[in-house]
């Protein structure tokens, strides 16, 4: 029976703009669209280069829109939580007055029979605009823009930078190697595997071995030793982005454990001071308990002599 | 550089499933096997390795970097990676063979989209500021090109139905296929769309899968097989990423490729095209002026399995058995990538008389 983990990976970008998409994005919170020359055509909306001679286009832009008319569309009857309509809408394919070239965004009308090509729309705005594509909530059957009342005005800057966030949800099955080392350390022991062939023996979630291109299988599991040297290290100055809970600089240590072919790799420390950090150093595994199972706390000095091989250093992998 | 030709010589599939509880790696270690094996050599004759595969489908930075256990690491091998489909990967590996100091590599394509909702993956590879912010998917691109070639009279839905039921028809006799059957065009035609005008049959299967193909130059593909499939044209162009900057009526990148891939030079009889919606169909087919007299798809195509990353590479495979088990002289094989038909490759194969 295989075990499903699900998880959710984030991704939130920050992005600069540029000499021309910042125009644009600054023009959307004023309520306007801006289209870029590029030869005899109006690309909208504009791109820095030109898509055909790769040419750097006249970042001069000038108004389009703000209506246009869309040439395809289609029918979102179940929106996914990144659509911009969180109910059944349109995307269409919309050419902006005065443009050559299409932009895709959304229309909300009611149902699809309300849709057909070459119907003209024009954009509801936001109130709040900060110089995003949504500022632009979805465009409407029509000639004329949809002004909120509450309407909050144009950036009081030149919009430079914008954020986009993805978030997306994986469900993955869990290999058997690695539920059977999960299950293993959650009693306190180090589950490693040694390759039938080559007689290898790896440490961490590896389920096969890469010098004999072959897949591990539970007959080549074998319990591993908890004492260890440290090899190489690396001390970690933390910057701030999404998900990160440290704040003061911290260590990550690679562990080859006695009798072990292959190191523990990124794994932390235990009542060993950054200062103290250094190849050779001799390590035994530290845990705790929570909940009635174990964890690895870090990798803490035993106090033997150190080994003295420069070649340790080499093995981070 | 050589002009030495280059050979397929091997390739392995995996069955294609909804879903997989194999990793990528063990998918991958089950090709490389599969298809070094095919080829008459162990993983210790390959020179070259390249793979196609994506993260964000993955959910995993660096996911590639795992799959290089399925490889073999020894004796010591060069290696490169696409984020692409597996047949752009085959076109490095043929790129490589050209510099003519190796003779063996091989390409994999793997993917598992069963493990996220694709119309949530889709979007973060499309331009950052225009497209992503939308959830702009790949099922509503695809619907937008359709309406253009539904408008323009240049397919119906009706053609497009009957894609699909031939298509996962011909499936019957393809082990690999996940999604196969007779299906009744009419009875097709009464459903709801999905996207409108894309109804269910449009749209390919969400496919876990992965595929390799083994490469070999000049005398040693001889060498390895009395039945090498040569390699004699292959190409690729793109078009701008914005599907609102192209005239969706037509794919001037796949016309282009197949002119670089000297397709025009003699007659194929059978196309493997990544149509991995029905309209696509006629749109390729009239951009690689491919007549009625070819067989288009007889695996089934992307439309009866869609391993994503290796839903081209398939392609060549399915193309090259033709050759090497029915006789065939010579072949095609497309793939494609990007919103709208963004990119497209073609490979054009031929046997030995």
């Amino acid at each position: 029976m295989t075990t499903f983990v699900e998880s959710t990976v984030r991704f939130p970008y920050k992005r600069s703009l540029g000499p021309v998409i910042g125009q644009f994005m600054t023009a959307l919170t004023e309520r306007r669209l801006l289209g870029i020359r590029a030869g005899d055509r109006v690309i909208a909306p504009p791109l820095e280069w030109d898509p055909e001679t790769g040419e750097q286009l006249d970042p001069e832009l000038i108004e389009v829109g703000p209506a246009g008319t869309v040439r395809s569309w289609t029918w979102v009857a179940e929106p996914s939580p990144q659509h911009p309509l969180d109910r059944p809408f349109a995307f269409a394919l919309i050419e902006l007055d005065g443009a050559t070239t299409a932009m895709v965004h959304a229309v909300d009308v009611a149902e699809p029979g309300a849709m057909t090509t070459g119907m003209r729309v024009a954009p509801r705005w936001r109130a709040a605009r900060v110089g995003h594509l949504t500022d632009i909530e979805a465009f409407v059957p029509g000639e004329e823009p949809v002004v909120p009342a509450d309407d909050a005005g144009p950036a009081a800057e030149p919009v430079t930078m914008m954020g986009y966030e993805a978030s997306i949800v994986y469900t993955t099955p869990l290999p058997g190697n690695q539920e059977r080392a999960g299950k293993a350390a959650a009693r306190g022991v180090l589950l490693g595997f040694r390759c039938p062939r080559c007689g290898r023996i790896y440490s961490g979630l590896s389920g096969s071995c890469p010098v004999d291109g072959l897949l591990l299988s539970p007959e080549d599991d074998v319990e591993l030793p908890q004492v260890g040297v440290i090899t190489n290290y690396t001390i970690i100055t933390p910057v701030q982005y999404p998900g990160q809970t440290e704040t003061e600089p911290f260590a990550r240590v690679q562990v080859l454990l006695d009798g072990v072919d292959v190191v523990l790799a990124y794994q932390p420390v235990a009542d060993l001071p950054n200062v103290d950090i250094h190849t050779g150093v001799r390590v035994a595994a530290r845990w705790s308990e929570a909940d009635g199972r174990k964890v690895l706390d870090g990798w803490a000095p035993t106090g033997e002599p150190d080994i003295d091989d420069p070649s340790l250093v080499n093995r981070i992998m | 550089m050589t002009t030495e030709p280059v050979a397929i010589v091997g390739w392995a599939l995996t069955p294609m499933t909804r879903r997989t509880v194999n990793s990528e790696a063990e998918l991958l270690f089950e090709v490389i096997s599969g298809a070094t094996e095919h080829a008459g050599i162990t993983r210790a004759d390959v020179d070259f390795s390249c793979a196609g595969s994506c993260d964000y489908v993955a959910g995993q930075a660096f996911s590639f970097v795992q799959n290089i256990d399925a490889v073999g690491a020894w004796p010591p091998k060069r290696d490169s990676h696409v984020e692409m489909d597996g047949a752009w990967a085959l076109y490095e590996a043929w790129v490589r063979l050209q510099l003519g100091d190796i003779d063996v590599a091989i390409a994999t394509g793997s993917g598992r989209s069963s493990t996220a909702d694709p119309a949530t993956v889709y979007p973060m590879e499309m331009d950052p500021y225009y497209l992503a912010p939308l959830g702009a998917d790949v099922v509503s691109f695809a619907a937008l090109q359709a309406r253009i070639l539904l408008d323009a009279g240049l397919v119906t839905e009706r053609q497009m139905a009957t894609v699909a039921a031939r298509a996962r028809g011909a499936a019957q006799g393809n082990p690999y296929a996940q999604v196969s059957g007779e299906f009744d065009v009419d009875a097709l035609l009464e459903d709801d769309y999905v996207r409108n005008p894309l109804r269910r049959h449009d749209l390919p299967p969400i496919t876990d899968g992965a595929c390799a193909v083994v490469i070999a130059r000049g005398d040693k593909a001889r060498e390895l097989t009395d039945h090498p499939v040569w390699i004699t044209g292959f190409a690729h162009s793109a078009e701008p990423h914005h599907p609102g900057l192209r005239d969706l009526r037509v794919s001037a990148s796949t016309t282009r490729a197949a002119r670089a891939a000297g397709l025009d030079a003699a007659p194929v009889e059978v196309a493997e095209l990544q149509t991995t919606f029905t309209h696509e169909e006629a749109l390729l087919t009239t951009a690689l002026g491919l007549g009625p007299e070819v067989a288009i798809n007889p695996s089934g195509g992307p439309l009866a399995a869609n391993p994503v990353m290796a839903t081209g590479l398939t392609r060549v495979i399915e193309a090259a058995r033709q050759v090497r088990d029915h006789g065939k002289q010579r072949v095609l094989a497309h793939a494609t990538s990007g919103p709208c038909l963004q990119q497209n490759l073609v490979c054009v194969m031929e046997g030995t008389r």
